[in-house]
């Protein structure tokens, strides 16, 4: 599965599964959205979160390679931009995608702020911010 | 609404498609670098040529050596010291060194083929539409369904503002943060690196505060 074809496949299987999970969660409903964050419904907090804790546990049994960590300088702004954007248009970079698959078209107008936003950032780290690798895109 | 999965087997969804991508790739997938890499197509068939290039030039010093030590009997007998190739099939993405450099490729997995990040985002989409059809979900539609007209804003100028405005938050801070709720959340966090468990605790704050913000103020 480490040719190219295989991760073809491998990106094909895990694409289609996300996608049907990820909806299936109901990530793709504002309003099941906003009560996960305000934790008046914590039904898709114990998805997320659960999900993160088995893999964790697995990766641990398995004994996953691990890459070795560093903090980069871009982490706390990004993530700070990046929980608002997601609390304010409802979307992380996969969920537009499922809220457009599932008929919400105005999500293609947060598709499109995505296309605008991540190229703006790699383009304004090449001219301003010069951050290491891991950030914009590098 | 009620339609939705229950949180066990939501959890069990996601873990299931990061340990089987992990296992059956040795690598990690993330949902913003394919966004990243997709959207930046020209620069990044640059980069693959160069390295394409690159690892044919290396596969044949690798070949002259393995002939050469054959003509002079070096191989046979004793073991002979591992050769680069064979650490290839294990690590194979800490091997290639671009020329250019710009890629860290001693600490980060070199990336999947761009033809393949764009599958992935594809197949996201096939995949969201097989679950809303199968649930009975698929509706198409104006607005962003009830909860964005209550929470956010009931005027489709604003509708179309905001979403614009968190879409550029998203793709701007995902990649300053270097990746998303999948590379990070998923995928990161489950490698235990620091970066992405600063990241999530992070961003999953400001989604709080700002989803309070808009729920009780706003």
């Amino acid at each position: 599965m480490r040719t190219r074809g295989g991760l073809l496949l491998a990106n094909i299987v895990a694409g289609l599964a996300l996608g049907y999970t990820v909806a299936n969660i109901g990530f793709g409903d504002y309003a099941e959205l906003n009560r996960m964050f305000t934790f008046q419904d914590l039904r898709m907090l114990g998805a997320f979160a659960g999900g993160v804790a088995l893999v964790v546990v697995v990766f641990a049994l398995i004994r996953v390679r691990r890459t070795p960590g560093r903090i980069h300088a871009g982490v706390i702004p990004g993530a700070v931009l990046f929980g608002g954007g997601w609390a304010l248009s409802g979307g992380c970079p996969a969920i537009p995608i499922i809220q457009a698959a599932s008929g919400y078209l105005p999500a293609l107008v947060t598709i499109v702020g995505i296309v605008v936003g991540t190229r703006l950032c790699r383009w304004a780290n090449a001219k301003y911010f010069h951050l290491d690798v891991g950030s914009c895109g590098r | 609404m009620s339609n939705y999965w229950p949180w066990w087997a939501g959890a069990l969804g996601l873990a299931a498609v990061t340990i089987s991508y992990t296992v059956s790739t040795d690598r990690s997938f993330g949902v913003s670098s394919a966004w990243d890499r997709v959207l930046h197509w020209r620069d990044e068939r640059r980069v693959e040529r160069m390295e394409a290039q690159f690892t044919d030039d290396r596969a044949l010093t690798e070949a002259l050596a393995a002939a050469t030590a054959e003509h002079f009997g070096t191989r046979t007998g004793a073991p002979v010291p591992p050769y680069p190739a064979a650490a290839d099939a294990q690590t194979p993405t800490q091997v290639v060194e671009p020329t250019t450099s710009t890629r860290d490729s001693t600490t980060t997995p070199r990336p999947a083929p761009l033809v393949s990040q764009a599958a992935l985002l594809l197949s996201i989409l096939l995949g969201g539409w097989l679950a809303a059809v199968t649930a009975g979900r698929f509706d198409l539609r104006l607005d962003m369904g009830d909860g964005f007209r209550e929470i956010v804003t009931d005027s489709p100028p604003q509708m179309i503002g905001a979403l614009f405005v968190g879409g550029v938050l998203v793709g701007f801070g995902t990649r300053l943060a270097g990746g998303c709720s999948s590379g990070h959340g998923l995928n990161g966090c489950g490698r235990l690196h620091p970066d992405s468990i600063i990241a999530t605790a992070v961003f999953f704050g400001a989604a709080v505060l700002v989803s309070f913000l808009l729920w009780k103020v706003v």
